[in-house]
């Protein structure tokens, strides 16, 4: 298999603390791999650095062979790569449609604009999340589990060849757990790959194809999801944070 | 719904007829002064709407746009006065000048959030003003330099307020509609979302910077365009006219008071502004019982603003808007 993402002895140090600490590893193509870590394990962080939220402090990020390292956050996301935010970050005043929108505006500012195209593009994500019946709403009218599809819909409105999911299913009720898993499914047979953080392992061991876990910013064990369960290490982690199937 | 929107676009073109035709019909009841406080709402019209692009749309709220407006109207006037360089070249240069300050406060705005951002914007008229104290040999300091060339050449007092009025009025509807485009074409749907959220444009895969710089481009432009003509249309270049907190004040309190983030609004609030103001003098010329109008002029006006933005926080164009949409609602969005 074919490496789309290749995170090499990343370090990131936040003061004295050590946020990210020489972290390797890599995301096969069509893969879903979950990045699994405690709270306060340095998940976020990573994602941050790969999308150029921070700079790291060494380490390279490569995305297709491409040495994407520091780049700004627009030109990581015009590359292939989209983020879903642990915390939705919609604009208030505006719909659904118009949220998902922004993802489809190009950045150029003379770009010729393909109107039917980009209503296309907007109704396909708004679909596959399940938002097609509540375009014209408001994003304050809508439930959590809602807004967390929006989120993952505007991720995907920008044609990600590789998403990254932070905590998505935070706050869902088992059955909307089941749902969003349903999306990134088919997300994912389109193709494409997923990384996946949660904090525990429980809701995305049947999701995942392979596990990367992080504790303390540094990798503790990779491999299939059982392999990793079955790992000491990593259930000795757990256990200071609860145990691994803590939900 | 589409007989509403065709009502809307004859009620604006209404609107336009009746300010063409403005000035033949102020002579008429002979009030022909009108004319040229018309041109003054024209003018703080164009400033205000410049604001709005930046402050309005992008979130950028500017306190001193009277910046830009004293950028281009000090280069404008300087070059006709010294070089004495024609109009044609003087406004030009006038508008680069207020382009490059607009670039020269966007590097900094980048970086600066909110209030930061602001209190930057307060000091730079008050910075330039000391500049011009201090070259008062060359900018004519507090006094300013008078004998500019006019924008209007014709002959006689009132024809030549009619040619002055037609040239704000062409500014403003000119500033207005490619205002209005600009708001409702991807760049201000990037703007908008840029206010309420840069983080999340950003991971849309928008440089938010760029166009960040685009709207203190467009916005200083539009404000250097109207100072640059301003001056000569005041055929003199008076600080207290084009380089003050007045009118930076002004200007916002147009543009809140009419709703920004909507360029209409900023539009509609200068020409209440400033027909109010002048509607309020001619109030207290009319009867003594009256008089107190004249000095309590500025303050009715603010303490409305306050008012306003009390009660209705958008401002008056969108509580008007709401309030016709609650009369008679629009059929169901059908899209
Ligand atoms: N911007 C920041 N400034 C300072 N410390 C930070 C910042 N972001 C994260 N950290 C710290 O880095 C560590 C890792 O945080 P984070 O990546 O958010 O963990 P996770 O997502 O795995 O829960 C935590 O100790 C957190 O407090
Ligand atoms: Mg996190």
């Amino acid at each position: 298999m074919k490496s789309v993402l290749e995170l090499e002895r990343l370090r990131k140090t936040f003061g004295g603390l050590v946020a990210v600490n020489t972290l390797s590893f890599a995301v096969e193509e069509g893969e879903i791999l979950g990045f699994i870590g405690p709270n306060g394990a340095g998940k976020t962080t990573v994602f941050n650095l790969i999308m150029g939220s921070f700079k790291p402090d060494s380490g390279r990020i490569i995305f297709k062979g491409r040495d994407i390292t520091g780049w700004r956050t627009y030109r990581v996301v015009n590359c292939g790569i989209a983020r879903v935010f642990q915390l939705s970050r919609f604009l208030r005043h505006k719909t659904v449609f118009e949220n998902i929108e922004i993802s489809t505006i190009q950045n150029r500012i003379f770009a010729r604009e393909n109107r039917q195209a980009r209503e296309r593009k907007i109704l396909q994500a708004a679909e596959l999340v399940g938002l097609g019946e509540d375009l014209w709403k408001l994003p304050g009218a809508l439930p959590h589990a809602s807004l967390r599809r929006l989120e993952i819909a505007k991720a995907i409105a920008t044609d990600p060849e590789l998403l990254l999911l932070d905590e998505p299913f935070a706050g869902l009720s088992a059955a909307e757990v089941e749902e969003v898993s349903g999306v990134i499914g088919k997300f994912r047979e389109s193709g494409r790959t997923v990384v996946l953080v949660d904090h525990n392992m429980r809701g995305v061991m049947r999701l995942v194809d392979r596990v990367v876990v992080i504790c303390f910013g540094e990798k503790l064990a990779e491999g299939t999801p059982a392999e990793v369960a079955a790992n000491p290490q990593v259930q000795e982690a757990y256990l200071a944070g609860g145990g691994v199937n803590d939900a | 719904m589409s007989y509403l929107r065709h009502g809307k676009y004859l009620f604006y073109a209404g609107l336009v007829v009746l300010l063409v035709l403005s000035p033949s019909l102020l002579m008429r009841v002979n009030a022909p002064h009108w004319i040229s406080v018309l041109t003054q709402a024209n003018f703080l019209a164009v400033f205000a709407m410049s604001w709005d692009i930046l402050s309005g749309y992008t979130g950028q709220i500017s306190f001193g746009h009277a910046f830009f407006i004293g950028a281009a109207g000090y280069t404008s006037a300087l070059l006709n006065f010294h070089l004495k360089l024609p109009l044609w070249l003087s406004i030009p240069a006038g508008v680069i000048a207020a382009v490059l300050m607009g670039l020269f406060v966007a590097v900094p705005a980048l970086r600066l959030r909110g209030p930061y951002f602001s209190l930057m914007t307060l000091i730079l008229p008050i910075v330039a003003m000391k500049f011009v104290l201090i070259f008062s040999n060359f900018t004519g300091g507090e006094l300013g330099q008078f004998g500019l060339t006019p924008l209007s050449r014709a002959r006689g007092f009132l024809a030549h307020q009619r040619v002055n009025y037609f040239y704000s009025l062409g500014l403003m509807l000119l500033t207005a509609v490619v205002l209005l485009l600009i708001a409702r074409s991807k760049v201000g749907k990037v703007f908008e979302a840029i206010r309420e959220n840069e983080e999340a444009v950003e991971a849309a895969g928008i440089n938010t910077a760029k166009y960040k710089i685009l709207s203190f481009i467009i916005s200083s432009l539009i404000a250097g365009l109207g100072g640059a003509l301003y001056v000569h249309y005041w055929e003199s270049l008076i600080p207290s006219t084009i380089l003050t907190l007045t009118l930076s004040v002004q200007l916002i309190v147009a543009a809140v008071a009419g709703g920004m983030g909507t360029i209409s609004g900023p539009l509609v609030g200068a020409y209440l502004l400033v027909g109010g103001q002048e509607w309020f003098k001619e109030l207290a010329a009319l009867s003594p019982s009256l008089g107190f109008l004249e000095k309590w002029n500025v303050l009715i006006f603010l303490v409305i603003l306050i008012l306003l933005i009390f009660f209705a926080r958008r401002g008056l164009l969108p509580a008007l808007y709401s309030l016709w949409a609650r009369v008679c609602p629009p059929a169901r969005r059908a899209k």
